[in-house]
């Protein structure tokens, strides 16, 4: 079945079919191998509106955009209306009547992205909405995947994702991916960042980062946040590393074709040890370095269809 | 006020009657019930295909006056309540200020007499300004008029308060009505802790932050004696507490909303706003449980937790939007929903008789001798729509259901409010609020 022709809004790999997904990747991957397309959104204006701090994403995106030729606004928080209480659909309202045709938004509340995109006339793209979702990091996730594995490789992947998954906007819109392109998908962190609610079809949960390490072939790290000590999610550092920090003995226990991954920020010390950042699989900057191509295919996937 | 009501079914569980009978009502009070009455010239209502019963009494709603008019007001409550079929309901105190003196206890009987629809019984609340600290004046507020106590809203949260209070205030007439949600537990929630939350990313209360409060209230009315009522029950094992309670001879009521029965946690996905509502709408087995309850006698009263809210404060982002919405004009067609099977005196004594015992108030009796509030109903489709309710509140998650019973006739001390929908012309502030 062929892709659909136009989507209006990326805010969450739900909205995408497996070969929709797939054309991404492929379209992300033919961008990383040739230079700039100026021409593809040309006189196309793209706001990015980010509510929240956000290094990676954010100059991922401008460069993205910068490379498919857009009219790029930033709307640094501070300058919003938004924070002067104009509603939402105000918001919508206002940039779409200045020909704004994509918003990229970046914001701390789960949700924030669908309410603009039910209010806004033309694309919505989700550059991270509170716990909720992060689209284009699970893209360029599967993407380094895709590198690693092969093309149509990435299913029958066995996969595990370790650490504080009940905050993760990182987490759930990678779960979505994975198990659209046939993943098998092992969450493992303790009960208090992974509720058992978090089991389904596709997802098994483990409690010990040491029962599954031989048996996977690529282990996501999350970012452990010290607040999760003040809510008493954790008790400290240490005890979480004892069951779920990657170190030196852990990494012993991979396959040797196994990788990790992590989309930063890192915490050494915390979710990793120094000998992750210089093992053999270790992914990070390949990682990163798909965020650009796979933020241009996102962004011309929505304005000019397939 | 003399009217004659004929050719209805009258369903009045206080005197398991459910028979084809007219009444008579003269100077406001019920003067007979008998079939076929002869006409004495008097107003003559036609309830044929209807059920008569003792008018509905709604024991949880929020009016927001004085300090929120902009979402309701005494009189647009008043005739919210007489659109949806309720002759009285009792208004919580969580206003602003809030109703923790006798002089707003009076002022709110003033505005309910000044509109002129359905009663309005104030609740007082059992803490100064709903802070959990210091008692309110239970005995003065009992004497300006308050049916009941509670700090709606909120759990009062520190345990000896509550317990202090419950004792000073054992033999003031009045039940202690309890919002039962740990604050700790709830946090930040703004939907139900479960399998829907961890996916939609949004912060949970679980069900055990109703359970442990329900828990220690009944505990407390055990211990002090003093009668409590259980808000709102939204989940299984609050269920299984009420049952325990009973069986310990505690004295303790509970209430459920139409819309614990009907709704589950499946309805976020669009991340609006409509349902977010405290406590949480839960899973099936919690509505499975509570209906199971309604059937069995646990739940003992059927209340609306009617909690209007503008528009523009319900649009806003999960987080920032106000919890509840408008339930007065649902409510009649919601409970039918909710158990299609249930018995007619059953419903009828959740809504009426069983509400106007726990509160001590006239009605919910058709008797010779009492009072004629009275609501006609029928099985009657319709189909919600939110904008035309009477309430300054247009926001309800029914909005746009189709229902299968409705309120008819609306009387209140033998003068009908509400007729097919309209409220009566001779009312006051109500109408020229529409």
């Amino acid at each position: 079945m062929p892709p659909e022709p136009k989507r209006r809004s990326l805010l969450d790999l739900s909205d995408l079919r497996a070969e929709e997904t797939q054309y991404l990747l492929d379209r992300a991957q033919a961008f990383a191998a040739t230079p700039a397309q100026r021409e593809l959104l040309r006189d196309v204006c793209v706001v990015n509106l980010f509510f929240e701090p956000s290094t990676r994403t954010y100059s991922s995106f401008v460069i993205a955009q910068a490379r498919v030729g857009a009219d790029v606004v930033a709307l640094p928080p501070g300058s919003s209306s938004l924070g002067k209480g104009e509603t939402i659909a105000d918001t919508a309202i206002t940039l779409a009547a200045m020909g704004v045709r994509v918003i990229v938004t970046r914001h701390s509340e789960s949700g924030f992205p669908y309410r603009l995109a039910d209010a806004f006339a033309g694309h919505v793209i989700n550059a991270g909405d509170g716990g909720h979702a992060h689209p284009t990091q699970a893209l360029l996730d599967l993407a380094t995947l895709q590198t690693e594995f092969g093309r149509g490789k990435i299913a029958g992947l066995k996969i595990a994702l370790v650490g504080d998954i009940a905050h993760s906007r990182v987490a759930r819109s990678n779960i979505i991916g994975l198990r659209a392109l046939g993943a098998q998908v092992v969450l493992v962190g303790p009960p208090t960042l992974l509720p058992d609610a978090f089991a389904r079809e596709g997802v098994r949960i483990a409690r010990s980062l040491d029962a599954v390490l031989g048996e996977v072939d690529v282990v996501m790290l999350l970012r452990i946040q010290r607040e999760r000590i003040v809510s008493a999610a954790l008790p400290c550092l240490d005890d979480y590393a004892r069951n779920y920090r990657l170190d030196g003995k852990r990494l012993r226990m991979l396959a040797p074709h196994a990788i990790v991954m992590h989309p930063g920020p890192y915490n050494r010390g915390v979710e990793l040890t120094d000998e992750v950042l210089s093992h053999r699989g270790w992914r990070y900057a390949q990682q990163v370095s798909h965020g650009v191509p796979v933020r241009m295919a996102v962004l011309d996937f929505l304005v000019n269809g397939v | 006020m003399n009217l004659l009501i004929t050719g209805g079914r009258v369903v009045d569980p206080s005197q398991n009657l459910d028979a084809l009978r007219d009444l008579r009502i003269e100077n406001g009070m019920i003067a007979e019930i008998g079939e076929h009455l002869p006409s004495r010239g008097e107003e003559t209502l036609d309830a044929a295909g209807s059920v008569v019963a003792p008018g509905f009494i709604d024991m949880h709603v929020h009016l927001r006056e004085p300090g929120h008019t902009h979402k309701e007001t005494i009189a647009t409550g008043a005739a919210a309540a007489a659109a949806g079929g309720f002759t009285a309901v009792a208004c919580m105190p969580n206003t602003e200020p809030a109703l923790d003196s006798p002089a707003l206890i009076a002022e709110v009987k003033r505005l309910a007499e000044k509109a002129h629809l359905a009663r309005v019984y104030p609740i007082a609340a059992i803490t100064r300004g709903r802070q959990g600290r210091e008692l309110a004046p239970y005995w003065k507020l009992r004497d300006a008029g308050a049916v009941a106590f509670s700090d709606d809203g909120t759990t009062v949260e520190n345990p000896r308060v509550l317990r202090q209070a419950a004792l000073y205030a054992r033999d003031v007439p009045g039940v202690f009505i309890s919002h039962c949600e740990d604050c700790a537990l709830k946090g930040d929630a703004v939907m139900h802790e479960g399998a829907h939350s961890a996916h939609l990313g949004l912060c949970g209360s679980p069900g055990v932050a109703e359970q442990i409060i329900v828990a220690r209230d009944l505990l407390i009315a055990g211990d002090t004696r003093k009668p409590f009522h259980i808000a709102h029950i939204s989940s299984a094992m609050s269920v299984e507490l009420m049952r325990f309670a009973r069986a310990q001879g505690i004295p303790a009521t509970c209430e459920v909303t139409p819309h614990h029965l009907l709704l589950e946690d499946d309805r976020f996905t669009a991340f609006d706003a409509q349902a977010k509502v405290n406590p949480p709408l839960r899973e099936s087995a919690d509505t499975a449980a509570l209906r199971e309850a309604v059937r069995d006698g646990t739940i003992d009263v059927f209340a609306t937790d009617h909690a209007p809210h503008t528009l523009e404060e319900k649009a806003q982002l999960l987080g920032a939007a106000p919890v509840g919405f408008s339930g007065l004009e649902t409510a009649v067609g919601a409970y039918a929903a909710a158990i299609p099977d249930l018995p007619l005196s059953r419903f009828i004594a959740l809504l009426s008789t069983n509400p106007a015992r726990i509160l001590g108030v006239p009605g919910g009796t058709l008797r010779v001798g009492s009072i004629a509030d009275i609501t006609i109903f029928a099985e009657r489709r319709w189909n919600v729509d939110a904008s035309r309710f009477y309430s300054l509140g247009k926001n309800t998650p029914f909005d746009g259901a189709t229902f299968e019973r409705r309120a008819i006739a609306t009387i209140v001390a033998g003068r009908i409010v509400m007729r097919d929908g309209g409220l009566s012309p001779t009312t006051g502030d109500a109408l020229r609020l529409r």
